[in-house]
């Protein structure tokens, strides 16, 4: 059988689907994670009768009207799919809106279980609510659940009921059937009624001693984190904490044990691997192990980020966060909504892109996915981490920095954006639930964080390594197939291939092919970026520095690489800024739905990448050495032109607007 | 993500719904203080429908939280949203209550 | 005779990673190793 779960956006529907089916699918106690229906089966452990229960998780909504995308999704799956049984999943402190959406799951015919969720956070209220009296009046079972809790949780008892509902009549305690739905002020008065009918059965049933209009803590607190102007400072200490905490201090705490292990398997290996040929050997050793250890030496760093991260999207905050953004969004013709894309590509672009399906506007759209993947992604944190702790001791403000410049040039660029579109005009209307701030889950932490290493892991065993090894086949071989003599990698495949990038390059501070070679690579997934420098520089270790010194004889990575500081920020700012990988850009070409729009992101985020990382080194060269850096002059020229292209497209734009403007008066 | 619900409106329209502001909308409420709401002045059936589902329509309470720059933070219904100055300026509420 | 061992080594290794890969992406994974990419509009729940 198969049951739907409906409900209002943050309800806690996906928690809910995440416990009885033993998934783990993205959540986040804000609105709107969930834009896609998600199946999955009841596990084993709570389905007590044995009978196979398919539940499919349903983007929030708060009616069956098709106001936003994901209303839509929900309703037809509802209407058309015939799904067994609904689990209608209600907040319990916001009973009387939850049951507007209710009352018309009930009119469908199909069985109806109430799942009375958050009943832990309605009782605190001192909120009582007479169960039995609500289940008789809406004709319908109502069981109470705490989803987040992981005993006592009522969840047994709600899938009994799904069973118990399947098959059985739904009848309608309000009836708004055989209303002309093309007739705009009937419906809106049988809607009014069926608020009174709401507003009726709530009275009945609920006693409150806590009245929710009146200002509390949350209150206050949301008037310092959600502040027009202390919002964005109190927002960057929170990320300098997220990034000290994760790459200062537990960071590489665990990271120093574990690449410790690496290198004893690294050691071992070598060992083992006496008297093999040297080209198989290079490739075992430092293609493979070499290549994918240096970036998963970054995993503990990476799973203390992602545990922080979930921690502080659970606790709400994330949701005040979009409300100072908003401000800033709005100004440069993004949707409001442009915030949640961007928010959840801080984990991958990927999904992030996809949530921009839920902006309604085109051009907006567009954008958003456009915008994006600038938000440095999972994949880039090893990247920025490397560099962090290479070239910038460690210091906490690197990483909360790329952040921050990620935003300054995803607002920069969406008025470009705008002003090319000749959209500049429009102005749009925002709203945002803000959900209660709680306490934060350890247990919901820690299962994000699993998931998100599970990931990793795979992806460095399976891309990464691969693309490791082929990065270490080009460099031992030239053209001809003819082992590289040793010091004569210039001459191999891979110098060959990215030599003329790196020329490109030298304008940027980096013109070694060794450097253009990770950034290309860096393409195929960001991770390569660190895993390609240690095949290419023989470096396995990045993090255990004063370990690496012994080993290597050499002062420093900084050294090997031959970058300066204001150099190396150049090329990490490349990396970041440029597109993203491929897979990201296959997301972004499905979502765009148009090649023209694809192409142009495209050469835009290269240009973009290109000019951030110029400007960088050129005007910290020149700070720090007192003379502009290598190749100015041509750097400069291309800088200019790709201006200059983008002031033409802009002036097309304006008129574009102008003309608009003209027709609308 | 259906609360966060964002839409487009030409600026020239919402000039005109400006100038006409002889009652008093959100913006102009005080903080803490329920009203009732009497109108919803939007041309925008769609928004006027979304806000209906929120429990945001005439005859209805609704209460200013805080006002944080363009940001209203407002109680309907139990829940807080936040809303910005345009949409505010659309709710038109009944001072004498 | 180690040269062998080591380059079946490598192979399997290979062979590994390609497999896995080719499984992800019949699954339905936009990118191997992205967390919550997967887009799975119809069914796909025997995991």
């Amino acid at each position: 059988m198969r049951a739907a779960l409906a409900g209002n956006p943050n309800s806690g529907k996906t928690t809910l689907f995440n416990a009885i089916t033993g998934r783990v699918e993205r959540v986040g106690n804000w609105p709107g994670v969930t834009i896609e229906k998600k199946e999955g089966r009841i596990k084993k452990s709570i389905n007590k009768i044995n009978e196979d229960i398919i539940v499919v998780d349903l983007p929030g909504a708060y009616s069956m009207s098709p106001f936003t995308t994901e209303e839509n999704i929900t309703r037809e799956f509802v209407k058309n799919e015939n799904p067994d049984v609904i689990i209608n999943i209600v907040d319990a402190t916001n009973l009387s809106r939850s049951l507007f959406f209710t009352s018309q799951l009930l009119e469908l015919d199909i069985p109806v279980v109430i799942a009375l969720n958050k009943s832990d956070l309605a009782k605190k209220k001192e909120t009582v609510i007479d169960i039995e009296k609500l289940s008789e009046k809406l004709g319908c079972q109502v069981v109470e659940t705490v989803s987040t809790r992981s005993k006592n949780n009522g969840l047994d008892n709600l899938i009994t009921a799904i069973v118990n509902a399947k098959g059985r009549k739904q009848a309608a305690p309000f009836d708004g059937t055989g209303v002309d739905m093309t007739d705009k002020s009937a419906v809106e008065a049988m809607d009014r009624k069926r608020y009174e009918f709401v507003k009726g059965i709530v009275e009945e049933v609920e006693e409150r001693k806590v009245s929710s209009n009146r200002q509390t803590r949350q209150d206050m607190a949301d008037r310092i984190l959600a502040h027009k102007w202390l919002g964005i400072p109190f927002f960057a200490l929170v990320m300098w904490a997220v990034f000290s905490i994760s790459q200062v201090h537990i960071g590489p705490l665990l990271a120093d044990i574990f690449v410790g292990w690496i290198d004893g398997f690294y050691a071992w290996a070598e060992v083992l691997l006496d008297g093999v040929s040297p080209v198989l050997k290079a490739i075992l050793l430092d293609g493979i192990i070499g290549g994918v250890g240096a970036v998963v030496g970054f995993l503990p760093l990476i799973m203390v980020l992602f545990f922080l991260l979930a921690l502080l999207e659970d606790c709400g905050y994330m949701a005040r966060v979009a409300v100072v953004m908003d401000r800033f969004f709005k100004r440069i013709g993004l949707s409001g909504k442009s915030i949640i894309p961007m928010i959840i590509g801080t984990g991958c672009a990927i999904p992030g892109v996809m949530a921009a399906r839920t902006i309604k506007n085109e051009r907006q759209r567009r954008t958003t996915v456009m915008l994006t993947p600038f938000m440095p992604c999972g994949a880039k944190l090893p990247v920025i981490a490397l560099f962090t702790g290479v070239f910038f001791d460690e210091a906490p403000w690197a990483g909360t920095t790329m952040y921050f410049m990620a935003i300054c040039i995803i607002v920069v660029s969406a008025l470009v954006i705008s002003r090319i579109t000749g959209e500049a005009n429009s102005r749009s209307f925002f709203i945002m639930e803000l959900p209660e701030y709680r306490v934060p889950s350890i247990k919901r932490a820690v299962i994000s964080m699993f998931s998100q290493a599970r990931a990793f892991i795979i992806k460095a065993g399976t891309i990464i390594l691969l693309s490791n090894m082929a990065v270490q086949l080009m460099q031992t071989f030239n053209w001809k197939f003819q082992l590289d003599a040793e010091g004569t990698e210039g001459t191999s495949i891979l110098a060959a291939i990215a030599s003329p990038f790196a020329v490109l390059l030298i304008p940027l501070g980096f013109g070694a092919w060794q450097l253009a070679a990770a950034s290309i690579t860096g393409f195929i997934a960001k991770e390569n970026v660190v895993g390609t420098l240690a095949v290419v520089y023989g470096i396995t270790n990045f993090i255990d520095l004063e370990e690496f010194v012994l080993v290597s004889g050499s002062a420093s990575v900084a050294g090997i690489m031959g970058l300066t500081s204001v150099a190396a920020l150049s090329y990490l700012m490349f990396n970041l800024f440029t597109p993203p990988c491929f897979a990201a850009i296959g997301a972004m070409n499905s979502e765009m739905e148009n090649k023209k729009w694809l192409w142009g992101a495209i050469a835009f985020q290269f240009g973009m990448g290109y000019t951030v990382s110029f400007l960088t080194y050129q005007i910290g060269t020149l700070l720090t050495t007192g003379a502009p850096g290598n190749g100015f002059l041509p750097g400069l020229a291309a800088v200019a032109a790709m201006i200059a292209c983008t002031a033409y497209l802009v002036k097309k734009g304006n008129q574009k607007a102008a003309e608009k403007l003209a027709l609308s008066a | 993500m259906d609360c966060v619900y964002s839409r487009n409106i030409p600026i020239a329209d919402m000039r005109v719904e400006r100038s006409n502001k002889e009652r008093t909308n959100l913006t102009e409420a005080e903080i803490n203080r329920e009203y009732i709401i009497k109108e919803v002045r939007s041309t925008d059936h769609e928004l006027r429908n979304f806000l209906f589902t929120l429990g945001c329509y005439e005859g209805e309470s609704v209460t200013v939280i805080s006002v944080l720059g363009d940001n209203y933070i407002i109680s309907i219904k139990d829940a807080r949203y936040s809303i910005d100055l345009d949409l505010a300026e659309v709710i038109i509420i009944d001072k004498c209550n | 005779m180690a040269n062998i061992i080591v380059s079946l080594i490598i192979l399997g290794i290979v062979v590994a990673a390609v497999s896995k890969i080719v499984i992800e992406k019949r699954r339905g994974a936009k990118c191997i190793g992205c967390p919550y990419s997967k887009s799975e509009g119809n069914c796909s729940c025997n995991d």
